[in-house]
């Protein structure tokens, strides 16, 4: 089989699959719903599905135009794009952290404008809404996909939160400077 | 409910006894972890920790309004109720320490018809008025009312309808619907805990209770708009934000601030290319959770007064919007034609790295060395990095047993940095001693002096603070960067080395500390002595400079009185400002929101920021410009794209690329010894420029040309004449 033909079957077998595993493993922590009620418990996976099969290393270097041709991602953004791999902050807004968990990926910003006729929000860059949809469990399931669809990138570490011991009592202390007498 | 609550206190502090009681019998060995089982899974965890953050642990997020993770515990919201084993009654997790074997279910029958009685009656008086809530989207409340709210309520409106609240006026930039409070009290705790501005509190009870100011008076102090994102429910919001965009129809920048020296992380919300707010980013080692007014409200100056199209000035002298073209031609031919030694350049404040690193290369392929900040410093000290940066890091305020401020009122010029000074003095024994003005820094504080000769008494041990600060082992001096400004700033600088030198080999400190801090104002500072600046501009008074380049420089440093008569100077820079209008030529740069760019904060942490909107009009990314204008002047510098301008950041000085992280700086020793020392005191008044509120807001071309913080400054020198305001006097009530 020719080269390029290889790539191009890979592409087809092998990259949705390693984003929806990519996925599942984020997800299976915390958001998959689960009956709270009850005695119903989930399966394994591996009870349902039976044991996963080792991944087949026949091909390791594809040609990478050949992706970018099927996935459908004009030609100016198959190159000299810059992905940022992060884990987001926690929203100083709100107080939950499931969100924080997931490894995103945000391409370099391009230039976005109001639609003159709508009113919306237009841009030309396809590949804008990438961080949105997509969250990896680890950094690098990111940069395989970085790699795969030709970005550069760069890994951002995450700052980890410390949990400092903390008490109830404490705030009765006559003694302490962090005393108020308001409420 | 009181003897229940009286219970548990008196449980709480039994429990906190018994610990230290442990402690003292063997105090070098670490706590031993507890079991406990969070929905059967076993965690061990250190003895002390709440329920709540045991959960937190394994990644259980326990539903709550009141318990705040950088606030003090007030237990009163009881959302967090959970059901623990062989307890009869539900249990408030944010303030239940962790006890042995405990085993806690966090998503029982019990726990979620707990939860759902709480929210019933939260909601009996919460207005339904979601549709037209700026916290729409982004509110606690409304995101557990989905998990544990009824569909329908039990609440009967006939006989006396909800209740309802007066709004509170608590300033511009704050905006309050009382009638949505949940009374968490949360921003009662911030304006006490963080602020040290205890103007909030509760009056009235049960259903009567309300929170407010009492009387009406400003919520004055530089970190009010944090309220905003604490606040669990839409009763505190942005004023300037309001009714503006939703969460969901927004994108999320993350970027640096630029409004201080510190850096703090902060994530710009955009749409359609409109830059709406900014809000802070978590980061432990910067700026925690908070952010200054500034920088959250600041960003309404990025829309007026901008320079959007290059400048010439004709021969009338009158700036005339031009081409790129035009303008890049007119500097080139300037620039090649000016004498080597009589070009000088100048950068401001607000200037990233990347385009001070392309301004000093384009200056040096034409042999001028003349590169400078508008910022002074002490000039020869700059060869030393632990000279210029806070080498202990901000966040060593909060290990730091004695700390001395010189020159600065970090309230002002740092306040996410003072907020954290206040943690530390709230919940240590940290000794404070103060040379410089005397103000209200939102703690109590040892006055040495407003001059410096009190340094000389803190060498030689006289006084009490003296002798704490010599004795301790985590000493930290913070040296504000406008103390070192002018003839005597190198003496005090050496003054200070030797007494931290002094701290250093006495044996008494940690070996690790590095004791001396220098706090700058402006962002760009530290990276600019990074690249080699020279610090301040007093080198262009000393010869006929023809030739000026000014990047970012609006604080009228320079003039063209210093300059020679038919100087030429150009501006490059975002906002009409002291520099455009000294200018023979504007150049529209871009603003911190949009561009790549990075910044060296005062502890020499590099950050990048990201574009979040493309610069406005023809405005460009400003390491474009000056690449741009190197080509036209026949010296093309060698990069093309950011990475490869990081490429030759990094052959300067490597950590300039090492985002995040803070580097070390040694020679501490070495530095101390080579300054210009002298035996007799210094004499400098070293009251900072900024001791007041109104002070605060407008220190930048950007704060300048903000509204809000106009509106801002206006309420704060009002707020002078109110005859409710009072300066505490003691901030401990111990």
């Amino acid at each position: 089989m020719p080269r390029s033909i290889a790539g191009l079957f890979y592409f087809l077998q092998r990259a949705p699959r390693a984003a929806h595993t990519a996925c599942r493993g984020q997800t299976r922590a915390s958001s998959v719903p689960v009956v709270s009620g009850g005695d119903a418990k989930r399966k394994p996976i591996e009870e349902v599905m039976g044991t996963a099969q080792p991944k087949i290393e026949t091909i390791t270097t594809v040609e990478d135009t050949n992706k970018g041709v099927i996935s459908g991602v004009p030609e100016e953004h198959q190159q000299g794009r810059t992905a940022r791999i992060f884990k987001p902050a926690r929203e100083a807004t709100q107080q939950g952290w499931n969100n924080t968990r997931g490894w995103r990926i945000e391409l370099d910003n391009r230039g976005r404008w109001e639609n003159a006729l709508i009113g919306w929000a237009s841009s030309g860059d396809p590949l804008s809404n990438v961080s949105m949809h997509m969250k990896f469990g680890t950094k690098e399931d990111a940069i395989s996909f970085c790699q795969k669809n030709n970005w550069n990138f760069e890994v951002e570490e995450p700052k980890e939160r410390s949990i400092k011991p903390k008490s109830y009592g404490s705030i009765y202390s006559w003694n302490k400077r962090f005393r108020v007498s308001t409420k | 409910a009181v003897m229940h609550r009286l219970g548990r206190s008196l449980v709480a502090r039994g429990m906190q006894a018994s610990r230290r009681g442990n402690a003292s019998n063997a105090p070098a060995a670490a706590p031993e972890k507890i079991e406990v089982f969070i929905d059967g899974k076993k965690v061990l965890v250190d003895p002390g920790l709440t329920i709540l953050q045991a959960c937190a642990l394994v990644g259980v997020d326990i539903p709550r309004f009141c318990y705040h993770d950088r606030l003090s515990i007030a237990g009163n919201c009881r959302m967090c109720l959970v059901e623990v084993e062989k307890s009869v009654k539900p249990v408030a997790s944010c303030a239940m320490p962790v006890m042995k074997g405990m085993k806690v279910k966090t998503n029982s029958e019990l726990t979620k018809k707990a939860r759902e009685g709480v929210m019933e009656f939260l909601l009996v008086n919460h207005p339904l008025d979601c549709p037209i809530c700026d916290q729409g989207g982004e509110c606690d409340l409304q995101d557990q009312s989905v998990a544990f709210g009824s569909d329908r309520s039990r609440h009967q409106c006939g006989a006396d309808g909800k209740r309802a609240v007066e709004d509170k006026n608590i300033g511009p930039l704050v905006k309050t619907v009382m009638t949505r409070c949940i009374q968490c009290t949360r921003c009662v705790r911030f304006a006490n805990e963080v602020c040290g501005v205890p103007d909030f509190g509760t009056t009235g009870r049960g259903n009567e209770m309300q929170i407010g100011t009492y009387v009406e008076k400003l919520f004055a102090t530089e970190l009010s708009g944090n309220v905003i994102d604490l606040c669990p429910v839409g009763a505190l919001t942005s004023k300037p934000y309001s009714f503006t965009a939703r969460p969901w129809e927004t994108r999320k920048t993350e970027s640096v601030d630029v409004m201080d020296a510190v850096g703090s992380n902060i994530i710009v919300s955009h749409r359609t290319g409109d830059l709406l707010r900014v809000i802070p980013k978590m980061n432990d080692e910067v700026n925690e959770e908070w952010i200054s007014d500034k920088t959250r409200f600041a960003i309404d100056g990025l829309k007026n007064q901008r320079l959007m199209q290059p400048m010439v000035k004709g021969e009338d002298g009158v700036l005339r919007t031009t081409n790129w073209e035009e303008a890049l031609f007119t500097v080139a031919s300037k620039l090649r034609q000016t004498p080597a030694d009589e070009k000088a350049a100048v950068v401001g404040g607000m200037a990233d790295t990347e385009s001070m690193v392309a301004l000093r290369d384009l200056f040096h392929r034409f042999n001028s060395e003349l590169l400078l900040t508008e910022e002074e410093f002490p000039v020869g000290a700059t060869d030393f990095r632990s000279n210029y940066t806070m080498p202990d890091g901000l966040a060593a305020v909060e290990s730091c047993d004695a700390l001395l401020l010189v020159g600065t009122n970090p309230r002002y010029e740092a306040p996410v940095l003072n907020a954290r000074i206040r943690k530390s003095y709230l919940y240590s024994d940290v000794e404070v001693g103060v040379i410089g003005g005397k103000t209200d820094l939102t703690y109590d504080y040892a006055h040495l002096g407003s001059n410096t000769k009190a340094l000389d008494d803190v060498t030689a041990g006289k006084g009490d603070f003296a002798q704490r600060f010599l004795s301790a082992k985590r000493p930290m001096i913070i040296v504000g960067a406008a103390a070192l400004k002018g003839d005597k700033g190198a003496a005090l600088l050496s003054k200070l080395q030797q007494l931290a030198d002094k701290i250093r080999t006495s044996g008494k400190a940690d070996k690790d500390v590095k004791v001396l801090n220098v706090l700058q104002r402006l962002a760009s500072q530290t990276g600019a002595l990074d690249l080699g600046y020279q610090p301040g501009t007093s080198a262009i008074r000393k010869r006929p400079v023809k030739f000026l380049y000014l990047l970012g420089a609006d604080e009228g440093a320079v003039n063209r009185q210093q300059l020679a008569p038919d100087a030429f100077v150009v501006y490059q820079g975002h906002q009409g400002d002291a520099g455009a209008s000294m200018a023979d030529v504007v150049l529209p740069g871009a603003a911190y929101t949009e561009k790549d760019a990075s910044y060296v904060n005062t502890e020499g942490r590099s950050q990048k920021g990201y574009l979040a909107v493309a610069p406005p009009g023809d405005a460009r990314a400003d390491w474009k410009i000056i690449r741009a204008l190197s080509e036209v002047a026949g010296k093309a510098l060698p990069y093309d794209d950011i990475k490869e301008i990081r490429g030759r950041l990094s052959e300067i000085a490597p950590h300039l690329v090492r985002f995040g992280d803070a580097e070390e700086t040694s020679f501490e020793s070495t530095a101390a010894a080579v300054s210009e020392k002298s035996s007799s005191p210094v004499d400098v008044d070293v009251t900072a420029s900024q001791s007041t509120l109104a002070d605060f807001y407008m220190t930048n071309a950007v704060t300048r040309a903000s509204a809000t913080m106009a509106e801002a400054r206006k309420a704060a020198l009002k707020e002078k004449d109110n005859e409710y305001t009072e300066t505490p006097k003691k901030h401990a009530h111990a």
